[in-house]
């Protein structure tokens, strides 16, 4: 008589059983791919929905705020009020594509602690301070305006940091994106024309392209020779009108195919001014691909750049692939063959030179404040490389003002300061030129200590075209940046 | 198990509602409040009233049902309560009539037993099957059914002099008056229905005659799903006539005969109703149907794999955004917010729940008694198992109370009365 009692037992907790496997299935083998499914609308609620704090240039301008949302008072919209200008730096926070920029990197500081974890809970009923907070980030919002100006509708990117602390001041890359397109309604359709743009303007050029750095190089190779004892400022060269590679059949010649001055010599400094390509050919092969690898590794060459962001390594090749290749040597110290480089690393080479031969670690972000807007914590300066000796960088910085004063980087003057640069229009196959220019003011010492270094680089020459170089094209761009950062 | 430690339980259970409701306040950004209080203390009373009417009037009762189903009311009354405050402060409310309409029960039943139930079968089926029709009552009367959601459950009555209404679902009761008739008629037909000896072919059948209650049994159902437009009672109703047939004749030519009728029944459904066919394409692909039938389903999906293992934690997930996550879907709410950990403590729940509804019934001396248990065990175990498969999308989408866990008096007040008769039941055998 209980037999079928017993069975229907069985039966109604056989379906219990099958019940407890769907629901484990669904929530622990299925739950990830459902929880982050676009269509769940809590995706949006909890990843774009949630208060985060605002987001500020170092001189208080705002990036990124959170307002109540109009639709749902419990939520939030994000907005990042300069539109694109911040696109590769401040970043966003999208439902589709995910965060990107300082919004990704500091996420845990601009979304609430109040939330399920045991600390959040207990800074809560502790009375802590809960709410989102805020970010500053080292950017000049005036001098990141005046940056973008500069570079215009040409690809490339403008690099400015401080050389005594390693502060980004200003990080600007074109083609660029509104990141207001990735939160809205239409985010989905924004983000595929942007994904499949051949110009690519998701990347940030500043620290994700690199380019070979052609003449500004020469800073690099001349710090080598300084530092090596090779040679002073005033060491001649021969000055041929075309540098015989040995072993090839190919030479080097200068950027007008001219010779260097008188034909006869011509003094490293003065070669420096004229970036003369003869002479730091043959200063290359005579220090050697291994003294020059390590020098090129002094300055961050192969080396990962400790920064808010992953940034791409640059390149200078090894020793040895080019120790016993006198060509390859040749025309890696100057900037060509693979050497390759990002803006940043250029800026920082340039803010080395400034910094006495010591190379800061950048940073981007300035402090963290909370929401009553006294500050949490700060970032601490740091030293990341020795790149020369003082001793080198007085010297290369005398060079560099001369480049500015007479030589190819007359563009970049600023009247009434003191500026140091160096020019590069590096030669691309099938392209017209990359324009380079870094450069640091004020020169000088005591109270009267640099403040800003730059790097620019326009691709392909930019409006220019053939015809650019970096002290026509890229010069001025930092011209514009340097006046405004010293108000002239 | 004790009385001393059932009363600890059922204190356990208050102390977690209450405890719920104080996380809910605390990520609200309050503090504690009155109702943690109010919570606790409608959760003691109402149990109380149970054990203080088991103490009185059934002192030999299993201590294992009221813990259980304390247990159970309490995480769905902390989910309630983080979706929607003012229904849950009905949910109290309901929880206190239901519990006192239980211990009632159990006071009215104190001298008679379950006896006077088998003496009153037909009037007992008279006002299930009443309670059943009810909803089919015009709207213009002043006791009238009313739809919601495309289902005729519903009855609202207007109370005289003002404009307020109010409004059960008689179908939840009627579950349980019909199992009370069918137990009793089942305990002296079952002998007869069980001799199944007519050989039409290489099939044998009972005589035509005892047939009679399952044909009228599928009637029933396919009338409730047709005029009432109700999947999911059609469904309990007939698994329950034929879950009965099977443990009081252990016949599973019943069960074949009903799974048979069923299979007919739905392709008969899914053919003549354009409702049935669009929630039978949206359970074989929700995602395909986001938009509309499957909208639910999908949302469903979304909440409980959003809580993965441990959940959002109480409060601070999103069950809001599911449709009728109060009622159909509360378990969906409960596994977003507490996670596989909760969700599969209240499946264990149900499980031990079901569990001591068979065991009261297995060790039953009486036949009635034994029927009675085993289908109103029965009603629990399968309205479960069909809104939770709905929910899990092992089945179709089926509009079903979860059994103490949903909001609903009409709901909660049938379920205390299921557990005040196996309390009697259980009684009984210790006389």
């Amino acid at each position: 008589m209980n037999i079928p009692l017993r069975r229907a037992a069985y039966a109604i907790l056989g379906a219990f059983v099958v019940l407890v496997g769907s629901i484990g299935y669904i929530q622990a083998v299925e739950g990830p791919n459902l929880r982050d499914d676009p269509r769940n609308p809590r995706v949006v609620a909890w990843r774009t929905g949630r208060q985060r704090g605002p987001i500020v240039s170092a001189d208080g301008v705002a990036l990124a705020n959170s307002t109540p949302s109009i639709s749902d008072p419990k939520l939030y919209e994000r907005q990042y009020p300069e539109g694109d200008l911040y696109a590769h730096t401040v970043g966003f926070n999208s439902v589709l594509y995910g965060s990107s920029g300082v919004e990704r990197t500091r996420s845990a500081d601009l979304v609430s602690d109040r939330d399920s974890t045991i600390s959040g809970v207990l800074t809560g009923l502790l009375g802590g301070d809960t709410r989102p907070r805020g970010v500053r980030l080292t950017i000049i919002h005036a001098l990141q305006m005046v940056a973008a100006e500069a570079l215009g509708t040409q690809k490339g990117s403008v690099v400015a940091v401080d050389p005594t602390t390693g502060a980004i001041l200003a990080m600007v890359t074109y083609p660029r994106f509104d990141p207001n397109h990735l939160i809205g309604p239409d985010a989905g359709s924004a983000g595929q024309i942007l994904e499949t743009d051949p110009a690519d303007p998701l990347r940030n050029r500043a620290i994700d392209q690199t380019y070979a750095p052609g003449s500004v190089f020469k800073v690099i190779t001349t710090a080598s020779g300084l530092d090596s004892g090779l040679v002073s400022p005033s060491s001649e060269f021969d000055d041929p009108i075309a540098l015989e590679l040995p072993g090839t059949e190919s030479t080097i010649s200068n950027y007008s195919d001219k010779v260097c001055d008188d034909g006869t010599s011509v003094s490293l400094e003065l070669a420096f001014v004229r970036s003369c390509n003869t002479v730091f050919a043959q200063l290359g092969m005579d220090l050697g691909g291994n003294q020059l690898g390590l020098t090129a590794s002094a300055f961050g060459f192969n080396a990962e750049i400790p920064f808010e962001f992953s940034v791409l390594i640059s390149r200078f090749p090894r020793p040895a692939t080019i120790e016993n290749d006198p060509a390859a040597t040749a025309q890696s110290a100057i900037g060509q063959r693979d050497d390759r480089a990002t803006p940043l690393l250029m800026a920082l080479t340039a803010a080395a030179v400034a910094n006495n031969g010591t190379v800061m670690a950048p940073y981007l972000v300035e402090e963290i404040f909370t929401s009553e807007g006294t500050i949490e914590s700060s970032t601490e300066t740091a030293i990341w490389r020795r790149a020369m000796s003082p001793a080198s960088a007085a010297a290369l910085s005398d060079m560099m003002e001369q480049v500015v004063i007479s030589g190819t980087g007359r563009k970049a003057a600023v009247p009434g300061i003191r500026i140091a640069g160096k020019t590069g229009t590096t030669e691309v196959t099938g392209e017209a030129p990359h324009a380079w220019f870094i450069g640091f003011g004020p020169v000088g010492a005591g109270s009267d200590i640099p403040q800003i270094a730059i790097a620019v680089v326009v691709e392909s020459g930019g409006d220019f075209g053939e015809s650019a170089t970096g002290g026509s094209v890229a010069a001025p761009i930092a011209q514009q940046v340097l006046a405004a950062f010293f108000g002239v | 198990m004790t009385r001393r430690a059932e009363t600890g339980l059922i204190i356990a259970s208050a102390l977690l509602a209450a405890i719920g409701v104080a996380i809910v306040e605390f990520t609200r950004g309050n503090w504690l409040n009155a109702q943690v209080a109010l919570t606790f203390l409608a959760f003691a009373m109402s149990f109380g009233a149970m054990q203080f009417a088991i103490t009185r009037w059934a002192t030999g009762a299993s201590s294992l049902l009221l813990p259980i189903a304390s247990f159970l009311t309490s995480v769905g009354f902390i989910e309630i309560y983080r979706i929607d405050s003012d229904l849950a402060a009905l949910q109290r409310w309901s929880l206190l009539i239901a519990a006192v309409s239980g211990a009632v029960l159990l006071w009215i039943l104190r001298d008679s037993g379950c006896a006077v139930l088998r003496r009153y079968r037909y009037v007992i089926l008279a006002i299930g099957v009443g309670f059943l029709l009810l909803p089919l009552l015009p709207d213009a009367w002043p006791i009238h059914g009313s739809t919601v959601n495309g289902s005729r459950l519903w009855v609202r009555i207007d109370v005289p002099g003002t404009s307020r209404v109010l409004s059960f679902q008689p179908g939840e009761l009627a579950k349980v008056l019909i199992t009370v008739f069918l137990a009793s008629y089942l305990a002296e037909r079952a002998d007869a229905m069980s001799v199944v000896d007519r050989k039409i072919g290489p099939f044998k059948f009972p005589e035509p005659r005892h047939l009679g209650p399952v044909l009228i049994a599928a009637g029933a159902a396919f009338l409730v799903l047709i005029y009432q437009r109700d999947l999911g009672a059609s469904l309990l109703l007939f698994g329950i006539f034929i879950g009965m047939l099977y443990i009081a004749t252990g016949r599973s030519f019943y069960v074949m005969v009903g799974t048979v009728l069923a299979v007919i029944a739905a392709f008969a459904a899914y053919s003549a109703f354009d409702h049935v066919q669009r929630r039978i394409e949206a359970w074989i692909d929700p995602f395909g149907h986001y938009s509309d039938a499957g909208y639910q389903t999908v949302q469903g999906l979304f909440a409980m794999g959003s809580g993965a293992l441990t959940g959002s934690g109480i409060g601070l997930g999103r069950p809001d955004l599911i449709p009728a996550a109060t009622t159909d879907f509360i378990f969906a709410a409960v596994a977003e917010e507490m996670g596989l950990a909760g969700s599969l403590a209240v499946l264990a729940g149900f499980g031990l729940l079901v569990a001591a509804g068979f065991g009261v019934a297995l060790r039953s001396r009486d036949r009635f008694r034994k029927y009675l248990a085993g289908g109103l065990t029965i009603v629990i175990g399968l309205q479960a198992i069909i809104i939770l498969g709905g929910v899990l999308r092992l089945l179709p989408i089926t509009g079903l109370t979860l059994p103490f866990m949903s909001y609903g008096g009409s709901s909660l007040l049938a379920n205390m009365v299921i557990i005040a008769l196996l309390l009697r039941v259980s009684h009984e055998e210790r006389l």
